[in-house]
């Protein structure tokens, strides 16, 4: 048991150390995924709305969506509503995710896969961040201008309680262990371990 | 291991949309992010007399600093993710228990070390403090839920239909097989 519990303290204590550089390359390399990230949020918008976002600016890590709903901050003024959104909340998974796939000493494929995923998680974040500001955060002009009501804001309040709360720790954690061979192994249960018995019995055979 | 997947995102789901409903914001959340707000008070107060507790508002008396403790930063939904996946694992439910309740306590004394040290960081800088708020703590919390659930999974008795899951391998790609 002292020997089994060698690895699982080398691996907590490599993940650690991964963590700061993980971080560097996460925030360092944010703006290129926001650009990408803000594209696939975009079309998640627009499964709610129609045309609603004109166009995307960006700023670092900060994404502006330029739509077409119009506001009067008085009522001689007329001016476009461009809700912001800091896309790098929806994207710090990914320092712990290759903390943890470092620490282990992951295949390339396996960083490549788990990169795309949460682009899409952040996709997720992203969108619902800002369904969440027009539909919700913003009053019911806003929502009504952006064709939101009923079972739309519902969803869209779980979706971003979601994307915010849980999805952006939470993910990297289950893609590594999906990812992990061995805790995959473990999880297989029964079925792996006779595979195993099998394949001795051949070899031995 | 689908089988396990599908019941985890099951459980979260379930979990996660009750504590999002009024009256479990009403009867737990809340009180609990209250309870939060005055541990952390009485844990600082013997060292810095300049602390108080409001609510769910940690706040200092000197510089009027404060803190509000909101979903996301009280370990419930840690506490979620680290219950759904111990209920989602075969494993005894004796084991599930203690596995549940040690785990929680050690979520919940890390929460504790989150929320004092993010109310002096936030003193000292407010940028430092939207790293370590936004981004650090979180990471460090659900690394947390992982290391409590790889704990218990050791722990748990070998059973013909559960093979011990051991840790990743080190060092780092030595031993790794084609997967």
């Amino acid at each position: 048991m002292a020997a089994d519990a060698m690895p699982l303290k080398k691996f907590v204590i490599h993940t650690f150390l991964w963590l700061p550089p993980s971080f560097a390359v996460w925030y360092f390399s944010a703006p290129y995924f926001v650009a990408i990230a803000g594209k696939l949020a975009r079309l998640l918008v627009n499964q709610f709305t129609t045309d609603v976002v004109s166009a995307i600016e960006q700023t670092g890590s900060v994404l502006l969506f330029v739509t077409t709903i119009k506001v009067h901050p008085t009522p001689e003024q007329t001016a476009l509503l461009l809700p912001e959104v800091n896309a790098l909340l929806y994207s710090y998974g990914l320092a712990l995710f290759l903390a943890l796939m470092l620490a282990e000493g992951a295949r390339w494929w396996k960083f490549l896969l788990g990169v795309l995923i949460l682009l899409l998680v952040q996709s997720w974040g992203i969108a619902f961040d800002l369904l969440a500001q027009l539909g919700i955060r913003m009053g019911p002009e806003v929502s009504a201008a952006a064709g939101l009501s009923g079972w739309q804001l519902e969803v869209i309040a779980l979706g971003y309680q979601l994307g915010n709360l849980i999805f952006p720790s939470l993910a990297p954690v289950m893609l590594w262990v999906a990812f992990s061979r061995l805790i995959s192994g473990g999880l297989s249960g029964q079925r792996g371990q006779n595979q195993g018995e099998q394949k001795m019995g051949e070899h031995q055979r | 291991m689908a089988r396990f997947f599908i019941l985890f995102v099951v459980i979260l789901v379930g979990l996660f949309a009750a504590e999002l409903t009024g009256p479990v914001q009403r009867a737990i959340v809340l009180p609990w992010t209250e309870g939060l707000a005055r541990l952390s008070a009485g844990l600082i107060t013997p060292l810095d007399s300049n602390v108080a507790a409001s609510g769910k508002i940690l706040q200092s008396t000197t510089n009027g600093f404060a803190i509000s403790i909101e979903a996301g930063c009280n370990g419930i939904e840690a506490a979620i993710i680290l219950i759904a996946a111990m209920l989602a694992f075969p494993a005894p439910w004796t084991y599930r228990l203690v596995g549940i309740l040690a785990g929680l306590a050690a979520v919940q004394l890390l929460n504790v070390v989150r929320v004092i040290s993010l109310f002096y960081i936030g003193q000292w800088s407010m940028q430092a403090f939207e790293w370590a708020h936004f981004y650090v703590w979180q990471a460090l919390i659900m690394l947390d839920v992982l290391i409590v659930w790889l704990i218990w999974i050791r722990k748990l008795p070998r059973r013909p239909s559960m093979p011990d899951v051991p840790a990743p391998s080190m060092p780092a790609g030595a031993t790794q097989a084609t997967t």
